[in-house]
């Protein structure tokens, strides 16, 4: 186990795009946007009871912002414990139950109050992962992703920049993806050194946080966990989206396409073409016959 | 240390008087000048960018690392030798972290002859090792320039054209044993492209002057175990490229990286190519190359068989903050910022003395944060949660 004064912080992201859970409501009935954030509390007091001083943030990723579930700005300017009305009557530790009503009052605000614009079921997850990154500056950290809607191919750059920030400062970033594979997560774990899953059954959402995702990353080493994914490292070329496995690279722009063409339409540099080089016949001397 | 030599030297202007610097206030105590101080220091990490400025992210750089006699001396602790040795572990960590598709190679000088710790690679770990065994050096002799510049200058000329050349050079002596003019010796390096650096250790030699100055580099003479730490970190950035380098397309690959395992029918064993003289066996995962099938266990690498550079996706990705960098935000005074008092990124407090802004989306950070996220970062957090297109 860790000493007993060394902080560990654990961030968990929670896409709440609400299109998404939207559709999952009709889909599924059994496994709704409440089953799931449940599921998050269970695992935030886990965090919180096995250690006096590990620490939690619970941050929702909503279709163009994010949000602080936990710790909230409110909670800290008027910080007094003095809320006795919900403290709750079971002797439930009462830092676990100020967690998650606190929880439970932000995502009713976040979700009531933030306009939806655009029918978009994409989430843009690199703005809220590098305010996660930000959080957890000086002290030990970990960041759980619980992503439901899919990529935003749009986003490529900003999530590669947000990815080799956390592996420089050693940040552990896993991910538990409810429906549909995501290549930028699977990268992300792979890069950083932290588990990707995909759950198999939703309502048991639970039970995978709890097995796989809670023992930090010393513990790991003694437990069998899923085997790492396989992830596709092969490039993109610019011009068609394709994945190339060989492909030809702009020394200027770093641009990557899957022909060559004489002119790189990213950076507009012109590039030299080695041309075969020019024999010149050599002139033969006729031989004079006597 | 001044490309103009025009300028008057340190010992031509008046003394400095560095205690005037620290003031105390009313009650006698330090602390405002030491927080403001080291609020400075903080500040000054942020680098300013080039701008619109052309950079050569291929690298190749050699780094000359003097080992003659004056290296023993004690003046950086424990000698100038191991104090020099650690800080290039760091260096080239960060070397490869900014440019990864780059190489770089270690020469040593003492006797009056140079000769390769280490070849050109892009692997930072043989770099690392061969640096750990050298500390055990026995410092002999006088450094030579010519011979160290000559046996960079041996394997840089064959390097593509759209590459950057560059030498490092840590010099400790004063003094330099040539077997030609060295003179001639820069006219080559400038007909080659080669963009020689020097740090020195002792104190300004004319010779480093003339040397950097025709060859377009930077010279500096270190002033204490920091300041040195400093001037290595400056080489770690890529330099805006000369105008006569060419700008081609190069052909790489990206190779898939497979797990094998013994339960799969199509797995077949295989030798890296990288690790033949190794005594590690075949392995059955790795990366394979495209277009010849060989096998490696590392990337970047360029395939020993076919002459292929693979890379993988991630390391093209690690450069791409230099081709789009972040402006550096707006510094404004606390007191003006009344409405809510915390910071965008990481909702703390802001109880610094300024706080600063970005240009584009007008979100507020503090001074943590704003450090963070261009070192680090090096986009806003809260302009990528607005941008719909990147």
């Amino acid at each position: 186990m860790a000493s007993e004064d060394e902080i560990s912080l654990l961030v968990i992201v929670v896409d709440v795009n609400p299109i998404w859970w939207g559709q999952q409501a009709q889909r599924e009935q059994e496994f709704t946007l409440s089953k799931c954030l449940d599921a998050v509390m269970v695992m935030g007091n886990s965090h919180m009871a096995m250690s006096r001083t590990n620490k939690l943030a619970v941050i929702a990723s909503h279709c163009q912002d994010s949000h602080f579930l936990y710790p909230s700005k409110s909670w800290k300017a008027g910080d007094d414990g003095a809320d006795d009305a919900s403290s709750s009557g079971d002797g439930k530790y009462e830092l676990l139950s100020v967690a998650n009503n606190l929880i439970a009052e932000e995502i009713r605000n976040v979700m009531s109050k933030t306009e939806v614009r655009g029918n978009s079921t994409d989430t843009l997850l690199a703005g809220t992962l590098a305010k996660a990154l930000c959080l957890g500056q000086e002290i030990k950290s970990r960041i759980l992703v619980i992503k439901a809607a899919e990529d935003c191919a749009l986003q490529y750059m900003n999530f590669m920049n947000v990815i080799f920030a956390a592996q420089k400062q050693n940040i552990l970033i896993d991910a538990c993806v409810l429906d549909s594979n995501s290549g930028l997560l699977q990268q992300a774990c792979d890069i950083t050194g932290g588990l990707y899953l995909k759950i198999p059954q939703q309502v048991a959402l639970a039970q995978y946080l709890l097995w796989v995702f809670l023992p930090d990353s010393e513990q790991r080493s003694q437990l069998v966990l899923p085997p790492p994914a396989h992830v596709d490292y092969r490039a993109a070329c610019f011009c068609h989206r394709n994945l190339i496995e060989i492909g030809y690279v702009c020394s200027v722009c770093l641009s990557i396409f899957c022909n060559f063409s004489p002119i790189c339409t990213t950076c507009e540099t012109a590039f030299k073409i080695q041309l075969p080089q020019m024999v010149k016949p050599k002139k033969k001397k006729l031989k004079q016959t006597t | 240390m001044d490309e103009e030599p025009e300028r008057a030297k340190r010992w031509e202007g008046g003394y400095e008087r560095t205690w005037e610097v620290l003031k105390e206030d009313e009650s006698g105590s330090l602390k405002a000048t030491v927080e403001e101080i080291l609020y400075q220091s903080k500040r000054k990490r942020v680098i300013e960018s080039h701008g619109q400025v052309r950079l050569g992210m291929m690298r190749h750089l050699f780094v000359v690392i003097d080992c003659s006699r004056s290296m023993e001396d004690q003046d950086l602790k424990p000698n100038r030798l191991t104090s020099t040795l650690k800080l290039m572990e760091a260096f080239i960590d960060g070397y490869f972290d900014q440019n990864p598709i780059s190489q770089v190679g270690i020469i040593t000088t003492k006797n009056k002859r140079a000769e390769k710790l280490t070849d050109l690679a892009g692997n930072p770990k043989k770099h690392i090792a061969m640096l750990k065994k050298a500390v055990d050096t026995v410092c002999v002799g006088e450094p030579s320039l010519y011979n160290s510049l000559k046996l960079a200058i041996q394997t840089l000329k064959h390097m593509p054209g759209h590459t950057s050349r560059e030498i490092l050079i840590i010099l400790s002596s004063l003094t330099t044993c040539d077997p030609a003019n060295i003179y001639e010796m820069t006219k080559t390096l400038k007909s080659l492209n080669v963009r020689v650096s020097i740090i020195g250790l002792s104190a300004e030699v004319r010779v480093c002057t003339v040397l950097t100055r025709e060859t377009g580099g930077s010279y500096h003479v270190i002033l204490d175990e920091s300041h040195f730490k400093e001037l290595l970190m400056l080489h770690v950035k890529p330099p805006p490229t000369s105008s006569s380098s060419e700008c081609s397309l190069i052909r790489m690959g990206f190779p898939q990286h497979t797990i094998g395992s013994l339960a799969d029918q199509d797995a077949k064993p295989a030798f890296s190519m990288s690790h033949l003289d190794s005594s590690s066996g075949p392995s059955l995962g790795g990366y394979f190359c495209p277009q010849c099938h060989s096998n490696y266990t590392e990337l970047p690498v360029e395939c020993k068989v076919c002459g292929l550079t693979l890379v993988s996706a991630p390391h093209l990705a690690r450069s791409f903050h230099h081709l789009f960098p972040l402006d550096a935000f707006i510094e404004s005074p606390v007191e003006e910022h009344q409405r809510n008092g915390f910071c965008q990124a990481c909702q703390g407090e802001l109880k610094d003395k300024s706080i600063f802004t970005c240009p584009s989306c007008r979100s507020v950070f503090c001074v943590e944060c704003d450090l963070f996220i261009h070192d680090s970062l090096h986009c806003c957090p809260s302009c990528i949660h607005s941008q719909t297109a990147s």
